[in-house]
């Protein structure tokens, strides 16, 4: 199971910086999985922002308490953008795969049981089926038949946005196995307050549950507390572990024990820069 | 010493799986000729109420229900000669057994939706077509994960050590030639008639043929590897092994 | 594999003279955050009140105050037991420290036995979760408030599990419990004030 040639030794733990590097990178850093991986999440995040906040206009979610018309003109105000919008959720969703195999590789990482980071995997590499692509296709059935009987077209607006919204034990499940290896873990490989983060991120997906019993208000599927502060809360969790994994590869030296350290020193010749080949790695 | 038991069997599912398939496939009415998006909702609730069609379509759904998932230990095979190339991380494989997870999944969800179609014909029509429409919406739009296996198979087969590869290079250019096939039906929802319609060149025939070929493709591959691993095992490693495609 | 004598971990470091954050700085992250969130929620709370402020004081006239008065109690005291903890445990006084984190946990016990006694109370006189717009933040933030506190058991469980064997005992564990745990009675002087007070 050799790897590829000695020159290794002397690749830098950082991403690409020009494009003339990143041909380079790709070919010979030892670590170009995890940045496949973490640059694969970069952009499905990316493409979810762009599709569902602009084109589809999905997030923040449409009024739980809209009456059947103005459900049907909803649609018909941006029936193309919801299916060419939808289309491209269709042709680029296995990006979120990525991102999954990243985290559970993190975990893989960590001092705790491999079981942690299957179960991790497990979890979230379903999540995308009821917790994104129901909303998507169900509101792509809505939209391609203006015609239909407005009570049904309803239905599925209900159908879709509480799906995406309401899918709750994926997340708070996934989370606090997350948590827990963090917090257990002794190789550092993630810092302890973002193991407490993933309990604001597990507890957001209680706060949400009352949007399956509210029509409106605070606490409805669009609501001021079920929607808009629990996205901040899962904005600024999304954020840090983007940042964190990004730090993790650099820190990355494909052993067992615990992360090293970046080193402090600013522009230095990497010497602490432990990538070795005599790596353990499975 | 990997255990190996059990791979040849798995591995010979697959032709009776497709058998299966196909006949399912043959049975369905919806399939033969492919059912058009621009139906009525009268039309769709007499295609399902006609007793010729009602029966072949529960038969032909409950089948597709039970062996939809059947290729997944076949793909989890393919996701352990993943494991067996020179890669640092386990990141590929992991991304594969994602993958694997999703696809059945939805079929079996259109499946369910082309059941409930069935179950009581005497409903409203504009149900009948509901129901129709996702069973067909779900089933049409489910490549992402297809997208993304074929995808993932490519990059891994790239990532691998090109001395001694697990598979050879052209299965990676087909896997990518058949990523793009996938693509088009992910925009099925943009027409109900014409190629891009679910039952159009495009969304239909091209995204069917290229899974149906790409199953045959990657188990002749697959069984080749595994059969030859199994030899290895038997008389012990060989040092310098071209990988016989 | 690569040698890592590079720094020890740096933990919580005694040797430092004087100035040290108790506990896991983490947990003071986790602390601040959840502050912040709760924050967030005591405003929309406010701004809806005083948007309908003459549901809010009729729907507030079914509470029982004394209920609510003896759970800020039994937390107070709680918190004064947690406290007694912490320093036991610094004075190396294991057992006390294991007795008043005892007591701590019993007291919420208590504290959550009549949390819910209030609530059955409530939904029989017929105000429920979804009765009316005071009740729903009245549930909701008593309901995430429970949850918290459900979550300081099991810190409190951690705390006595390190307390146990003698190589497992860290104080830093015990700091950290204790932050959590007084976070927890802080957010619900807070909420009483709010749900049973402010009038």
């Amino acid at each position: 199971m050799t790897g590829e040639a000695v020159t290794e030794l002397a690749a830098p733990a950082g991403p690409p910086k020009r494009l003339g590097g990143i041909a380079w990178h790709w070919r010979n850093n030892p670590k170009r999985e995890l940045w496949f991986a973490w640059y694969s999440m970069i952009i499905f995040y990316n493409i979810f922002v762009i599709v569902f906040f602009i084109m589809t206009k999905t997030q923040p979610p449409a009024y739980p308490y809209m009456p059947d018309a103005q459900v049907v003109s909803w649609f018909g105000g941006h029936r193309g953008g919801l299916l060419i919008g939808f289309g491209i959720v269709f042709a680029t969703a296995a990006l979120t795969l990525p991102s999954t195999a990243l985290i559970a590789y993190s975990i893989r990482r960590m001092s705790v049981s491999r079981a942690f980071a299957y179960s991790y995997l497990v979890i979230y590499s379903l999540s995308a089926l009821p917790g994104m692509l129901l909303l998507c296709v169900v509101l792509s059935v809505a939209a391609m038949r203006p015609s239909r009987d407005p009570a049904l077209i309803h239905w599925l607006f209900n159908f879709a946005f509480l799906s995406y919204v309401g899918t709750m034990g994926i997340f708070l499940i996934g989370s606090l196995v997350w948590m827990l290896a963090i917090l257990l873990d002794k190789n550092r490989v993630l810092p302890k307050w973002f193991g407490y983060l993933n309990l604001c991120n597990a507890l957001t997906e209680v706060v949400v549950s009352p949007a399956w019993i509210f029509h409106q208000g605070v606490l409805d599927w669009n609501g001021l507390i079920s929607w808009w502060i629990n996205m901040v809360v899962f904005g600024v969790y999304t954020s840090a572990f983007m940042m964190l994994l990004r730090t993790m590869i650099q820190r990355e030296d494909f052993g067992d024990g615990p992360l090293p350290d970046l080193p402090k020193a600013p522009k230095k010749a990497p010497k602490a820069q432990p990538a070795t080949l005599s790596s353990t790695a499975q | 010493m990997r255990r190996a038991d059990g791979e040849i069997i798995l591995l010979w599912t697959l032709p009776v799986l497709a058998v299966i398939w196909i006949s399912a496939f043959f049975l369905f009415p919806g399939f033969v000729h492919p059912m058009s998006p621009s139906m009525t909702a009268q039309q769709v609730a007499d295609f399902y109420r006609n007793p010729a069609n009602l029966d072949r379509i529960r038969y032909s759904m409950i089948l597709f229900n039970w062996f939809g998932v059947g290729l997944v230990p076949i793909m989890t095979l393919i996701v352990m000669q993943i494991r067996r190339m020179a890669h640092r991380t386990p990141i590929m494989s992991y991304c594969l057994l994602g993958c694997i997870a999703g696809g059945p999944t939805v079929f079996l969800i259109a499946d369910l939706f082309w059941l409930l179609a069935t179950f009581q014909p005497s409903q409203p029509p504009e149900l009948t077509q509901l129901f129709n429409d996702l069973g067909w919406m779900f089933f049409t739009t489910a490549v992402p994960f297809l997208i993304g296996q074929s995808l993932i198979i490519a990059l891994a087969i790239y990532l691998d050590n090109p001395r001694h590869p697990v598979f050879r290079r052209w299965v990676a250019y087909f896997n990518i030639a058949v990523a793009a096939a996938l693509v088009p039906a992910a925009f099925t929802g943009l027409a109900l008639s014409g190629p891009l319609a679910w039952n159009g060149l495009l969304s239909f025939w091209l995204k069917n043929i290229a899974i149906a070929v790409w199953i045959i493709v990657m188990s002749v591959v697959l069984g080749r590897n595994v059969y030859r691993q199994r030899a290895e095992a038997d008389t012990g490693p060989v040092a310098e092994e071209a990988v016989a495609a | 594999m690569s040698d890592i004598t590079q720094a020890e971990q740096p933990e919580a470091d005694t040797a430092k003279p004087a100035r040290h954050i108790p506990g896991q700085p983490d947990m003071w992250v986790l602390v601040l955050f959840e502050a912040l969130i709760f924050t967030a929620y005591f405003a929309v709370y406010l701004f809806h009140r005083s948007a309908s402020s003459a549901l809010f004081l009729r729907s507030q006239g079914y509470l029982n105050p004394w209920l609510g008065t003896l759970d800020t109690a039994l937390l107070l005291t709680s918190s004064m037991f947690m406290l007694r903890c912490v320093q036991a445990a610094r004075a190396g006084a294991v057992r006390a420290a294991m007795a008043n984190a005892y007591l701590t946990a019993g007291l919420g016990v208590a504290f959550l036995i009549a949390k819910i006694t209030e609530w059955i109370l409530l939904v029989h006189d017929g105000h429920g979760f979804t009765s009316n717009e005071f009740f729903l933040y009245y549930f909701f933030l008593t309901g995430i408030h429970l949850l918290h506190l459900l979550i300081g058991f099991i810190t409190l469980g951690v705390c006595i599990y390190q307390l146990r064997s003698p190589n497992r005992r860290s104080q830093e564990i015990v700091e950290t419990c204790a932050t959590y745990w007084h976070t927890v009675d802080l957010l619900w002087i807070l909420i009483f004030s709010l749900l049973y007070v402010v009038r």
